[in-house]
């Protein structure tokens, strides 16, 4: 008997020692965070552009930088955070339970995803439209040619519902293929498992430029849905909301101002630009309203960088960028024509 | 003996009888079964009133209800029909337990012909042989079966040819495809006076085998031979025969066709199917394999040397004398891995085939919620299966040992 | 004598048999007709696959390469290994921070020098060695790991854990040079040889505490920077899970198999249901199990991370098989053992821990490791829920932009490691069968 008690209790203990122990639900998310130390953010198994590893073991990419931004604000140093790979199917209710503080994962912002799971969507950071990629010798030019064709798609998606209604609505009869794994998904493809792929454009675009000949390969003009993709946070903290949202504008904003990770230390001691002394903490008190430090926005210029640089970084042509043109897309500044646009900060 | 105690000794043991109340074996035994029965009694309670509590937070719900609610996903593999839009949950339960059966049934059959052909190579007299079975059976087993079924899928498939180019499996006779999306087969067309032909072949299996067991009682009185094979395939091939063609041939064939973009009529299996069937007869042989070389080593060596002495031909011995003997040995491991391969056909959940797991574990769970209902109805079906197939186990253990004594 | 032959008659030539290498190639390769035509097709069957193979692997195999492309232009058709090369770090230590990868690495020999000790000959206390190393390392590895704050428990344990580290150093230093154990040693060289037992035991006693207290005070300067389970990964990971689910599942094995074997009936149900439940289904089910249903369990407040879960499920799991493979070994023990332990007054537990397991244990070794084999290989198995273990690392390499779509080498590789590990254990156990083996063959 003695050895069953010692063995429980020392399980038992055990268990609390690797157990956190979350705090009650009335602490804000900005305090359980600070108390905690470091952000927790999600993205997916690794999507290039968005989120992947690098062979340092360190996360990168479009919808990493969110979670930097928001490390940076809190912090001031983005090392503070702790990224989580979720799957396409847990990634709501693991928001919903708690795991994480954030969702940064190229979800698409939806009605229903918006006011029944629990989660509220915050700005975009990529306005996406769902294609079909499809290899250029098979004389397909337009969407209507996929008449009874096998595509491929990953399961559990907005992707796979708007194939089918996009099949239904153009009597098409389109048979698709789901797949858990984007590996697996265009590598079936790649090996003519199915005529078409379809995806957002923008992380199909990532794809062919990884194939073997991406220039065989094409996407059509059709696109099937808008797909704004943007974080999530859990519904009911506004402060927590609010600082996330915050700090992408904030790097909007730096690409309008013209303040890059480069200059900002220069443009915070010399500029007369009142709306960068306001951003940049020399002067006002917009800070206050998060709850944050003065100089939150230029630990994220600082350390993350604008929104221009990011992309470029990431989707443009950088040496990990995907290579997706931004001029002239809906991704570019609204100053030229694109719908990337921050309310002004005063 | 009590007579003879002294009061001294009396006294001692007197109190030593009145603990023993609680060194008694009886009571011990009752005291320790309702402590465990009230621990585990606890934790079920803690854990289900835990339970409770969170659902009501998450505003979630405890029922079946959800089963009877249109599934919005097209399962792309099953073997019953499924209309999108109209078919529900229940019917995705079952489409997936099909497929899971579907998939063990054939991978169980090829298993078993691979794991005893290898049991026996490696029990070759040449050593090149034995040394090849051996090589087989430690790569296959010291390789996780996970990798080796995205192995098969990702790497050998991609030798297969493309759609355009699609490979004739019969010869010219363009019947049979096989092609990276998948092996396409002919599928017969039953016609309405088939049954007969059916029945044709009953009676004549029937008949065969009263025939056999005449040649057997035959023989164990004259000890004179009959031709066994020869007749037996003329009564099972010539009476059907003659029936199909007399009933007007019932039967045709629907022909896989390349229209546009995929091949149309015909069955086909998706090359998910091809690799996980591959992937588990390659994995599970090995252990076969290696349960075969010990039940057969377990029989004494002694019967095969006494059947040798009695005049018996080489291969006689074996299927007469050791194999019959050694198979009380291999029976309760190989059924054992026949559960095995049921398990693990659920890892087709990472290559996309549309088994239990995959449908409904991972996607109607993602779909509709319900974890607990789900997760539960997922492992009640193994734990049913499971039970069936060690009942079957120990019919047959019953039954060699009552052979044996 | 007219009958006797005078001249001896000259000795036959020896039959081809198998002491030259040519007789041995007959014997065994083309003693007939159709074992000689098998032997010519498989030889020529293994000829073009090596071939085959150790062109695309090591004759055509490009080692060093920036990127795919580059493989792609030195060789279209050999393996690209250089980016397993590149992610070299990452498929062995996972997201682990490239700073702190000494942690992992002193964690690795901590653990050899701890178990060193169970190999070499004339080491005493060797039971108290394997037992130390499952109660004790797990603290100081844990804490190595993930650093930060320490509770009180732990900072008691890994305190025993350095003192028990370098006790068992230095007691397998003096076994093995002096045949003789620590605490003699001690005893020897205090001059205290003639004292009490008693005195003996209390004299070590303090020299423990003293020990304890001093590397406690040490220790409580000791802070690692803390370090997210999310970011173990790699072989890494893959060896935690592996090890915690070993550590665990014999300890949990034996209680189950006691348990079914168990005179009592309510015990003997509930470990009946127990490891048939977790027996009859797979492990994939019971790890989706672990992620969706844990946090419903879990009382308002705790939260369980998904590693923990994963190695509660995986644990839990192994035990239940661990139980079957336990009860066997208890099956083949004679009768006469249990009631011969009960004639010289053992108890129950007396019984079971001195007489019966270790006769058991020895013959299950096999069976054993054979569990902790498919332990090992079902750790790949995570990987499908998002962690990153070797399997996922390796294919998350073909996500990384230069190395896109190297999906044939990193498999073929992570085979080749898992291969290894396993076929290695399984040669062990049987070299370790033979070497306890006391039976008469």
């Amino acid at each position: 008997m003695k050895l069953t008690t010692l063995l429980t209790s020392v399980a038992a203990v055990a268990a609390m020692a690797f157990a956190g122990v979350a705090s009650a639900s009335a602490e804000s998310t900005l305090e359980i965070v600070k108390k905690r130390g470091h952000v927790r953010c999600q993205v997916g198994p690794a999507s290039p552009g968005y989120y992947f590893l690098d062979s340092k073991g360190e996360w990168q990419g479009l919808d990493v930088a969110n979670c930097h931004a928001v490390a940076a604000a809190i912090f001031g140093d983005i090392s503070k955070l702790e990224i989580q790979s979720v799957s396409t199917q847990a990634r709501f209710t693991s928001l919903a339970n708690g795991d994480s503080d954030l969702l940064s994962r190229t979800a698409t912002w939806t009605m229903s995803r918006d006011t029944q799971l629990g989660i509220d969507f915050l700005t975009p950071t990529f306005y996406d439209g769902q294609g079909f990629t499809v290899p250029k010798d098979s004389g397909i030019k337009t969407g209507m040619d996929l008449k009874g064709a096998k595509v491929c798609v990953t399961s559990g998606t907005t992707t796979e519902s708007n194939l089918n209604d996009f099949s239904r609505t153009n009597n098409l009869n389109i048979s698709a293929v789901t797949f858990e794994d984007f590996n697996v998904r265009d590598e079936t493809y790649l090996q003519g498992g199915c005529d078409a792929v379809t995806g957002d454009k923008s992380s199909m675009a990532g794809n062919i430029s990884a194939f073997p000949v991406p220039g065989d390969h094409l996407i059509l003009p059709d696109t099937l849905s808008k797909e704004p993709l943007a974080p999530a946070v859990r519904h009911g903290d506004n402060q927590w909301a609010d600082i996330v949202r915050w700090a992408q504008f904030a790097m909007i904003n730096a690409e309008e101002l013209g303040i890059t990770s480069a200059n900002v230390d220069d443009l915070k001691a010399n500029s007369k630009n009142p709306s960068i002394r306001r951003m940049l903490g020399v002067e006002g008190d917009l800070h206050k309203g998060l709850g944050l430090e003065k100089d939150w926005a230029y630990n994220i210029i600082k350390q993350v960088g604008n929104y221009g640089e990011n992309y470029d970084r990431y989707m443009g042509n950088g040496p990990q960028g995907i290579g997706i043109p931004r001029e002239g897309s809906s991704n570019a500044l609204w100053t030229k024509g694109g719908l990337m646009y921050s309310p002004p900060m005063r | 003996m009590a007579t003879g105690v002294s009061g001294s000794e009396a006294v001692r043991v007197k109190p030593q009888e009145k603990f023993n109340f609680f060194q008694d074996e009886r009571v011990r035994s009752v005291f320790f079964q309702i402590l465990t029965v009230a621990i585990v009694g606890w934790l079920a309670w803690f854990l289900a009133s835990n339970t409770a509590q969170n659902l009501d937070k998450r505003g979630l719900s405890f029922g079946f209800e959800f089963l009877d609610l249109v599934a919005p996903f097209d399962p792309d593999f099953k073997l019953i029909s499924f209309t999108a839009g109209v078919d529900t949950y229940w019917r995705i339960f079952i489409i997936g337990i099909l497929n899971t059966l579907y998939i063990s049934f054939l991978a169980i059959i090829g298993m078993s012909f691979l794991g005893f052909s290898l049991g026996i190579m490696r029990l070759s007299n040449n050593w090149l042989i034995s040394k090849v079975a051996l090589a087989y059976v430690e790569i296959a087993r010291n390789v996780p079966l996970l990798i080796q079924i995205i192995f098969w899928y990702s790497v050998i498939y991609a030798v297969l040819p493309r759609l355009k180019q699609s490979l004739d499996l019969s010869f010219g006779a363009e019947l049979a495809f096989l092609n990276i999306r998948g092996l396409y087969v002919p599928w017969p067309v039953l016609g309405d006076l088939l049954w007969m032909t059916f029945l044709a072949l009953a009676i004549a299996a029937i008949a065969t085998y009263l025939f056999r067991r005449w040649v057997q009682k035959r023989q164990d009185l004259t000890g004179k031979s009959f031709p066994l094979l020869l007749p037996s395939a003329a009564i099972l091939i010539i009476f059907p025969g003659l029936v199909f063609l007399l009933t007007g041939s019932p039967l045709s064939w629907d022909i896989p066709e390349l229209k546009g973009f995929n091949f149309v009529g015909g069955a086909s299996l998706p090359r998910a199917f091809i690799a996980l069937l591959i992937a588990l007869i390659f994995y599970h042989s090995a252990y076969l394999a290696e349960a075969v070389r010990a039940g057969i080593l377990s029989v004494n060596k002694g019967q095969g040397e006494a059947a040798m002495a009695i005049g018996l031909r080489p291969n006689k011995v074996f299927s007469l004398v050791t194999i019959p003997q050694a198979m009380p040995a291999i029976v309760p491991p190989m059924i054992s891995l026949w559960m095995n391969v049921v398990k693990n056909s659920s890892l087709a959940t990472a290559i996309g085939y549309a088994d239990l797991v995959a449908v409904y574990m991972q996607t109607s769970l993602n779909t509709a919620g319900h974890a607990i209902e789900i997760v539960g109805m997922t492992m009640g079906f193994y734990m049913i299966t499971s039970l069936t197939i060690s009942g079957l186990l120990n019919i047959y253990n019953k039954r060699v040992q009552l052979v044996e004594r | 004598m007219a009958y006797v032959s005078t001249k001896s008659t000259p000795s036959r030539k020896p039959p081809l048999n198998e002491s030259t290498p040519l007789g041995w190639v007959k014997v065994n390769m083309f003693s007939t007709l159709f074992s000689s035509v098998l032997s010519i097709f498989v030889l020529i069957a293994i000829f073009f696959t090596l071939k085959s193979l150790l062109t695309w692997g090591i004759f055509d195999g490009v080692w060093i390469a920036d990127s795919r492309r580059e493989c792609f232009s030195i060789s279209i058709d050999g393996a690209c290994w250089a980016g397993i090369i590149a992610w070299f770090d990452s498929i062995f230590y996972g997201l682990y921070p490239r700073d702190e990868i000494w942690r992992i690495n002193l964690g690795g020999i901590l653990l050899v020098i701890w178990m060193v000790p169970l190999w070499l000959p004339r080491v005493q206390g060797k039971v108290f060695i394997g037992f130390s190393a499952v109660a004790l390392y797990p603290f100081l590895a844990g804490y190595l790991f993930s650093g930060g704050d320490k509770g009180i428990f732990v900072q008691v344990m890994i305190s025993g854990a350095i003192v028990c580290i370098a006790a068992l150093t230095i007691n397998a230093a003096i076994g093995y040079f002096k045949n003789d154990n620590l605490a003699n040693f001690i005893i020897q060289r205090l001059g205290k040889n003639d004292a009490t037992e008693k005195q003996q035991r209390n004299i070590l006693l303090g020299i423990l505490a003293a020990c304890v207290v001093a590397v406690f005070i040490w220790q409580l300067s000791w802070i690692e920077k803390s370090i997210s389970w999310t970011r173990w990964g790699g072989l890494f990971l893959t060896f935690v899970i592996a090890g915690v689910g070993i550590a665990s599942a014999l300890p949990g094995g034996i209680l189950l198999a006691l348990g079914r074997r168990s005179k009592l009936k309510a015990v003997s149900i509930l470990s009946i249901g127990f490891i048939e439940i977790f027996r009859s289904v797979p492990l994939i089910t019971v790890l989706f199990m672990a992620t969706t249903m844990f946090p419903l369990f879990m009382p308002e407040g705790i939260v369980l991370n998904k590693l923990v879960q994963v190695i509660i499920a995986v644990c839990l799991f192994n035990a239940c098989y661990m139980a079957e493979t336990v009860r066997a070994g208890l099956q083949a023990i004679p009768k006469g053992q249990f009631e011969g332990a009960h004639t010289i007054g053992l108890g129950y537990w007396g019984t079971m821990g001195l007489i019966i397991m270790p006769q058991a244990l020895k013959h299950m070794i096999p069976n054993i490791v054979g569990t902790f084999i498919g332990l090992l290989k079902d750790t790949t198995l995570v990987s499908i829920i998002g962690l990153f273990d070797l399997l996922n690392i390796l294919r998350t390499i073909s996500r990384d932009k230069p190395w896109l779509g190297l999906h044939q080498e990193t498999l073929v590789f992570g085979a080749l490691i898992f291969f290894i590990l396993c076929f290695a254990m399984s040669k062990y156990s049987r070299h370790l069968e033979e070497k306890l083996s006391t039976s008469h063959k």
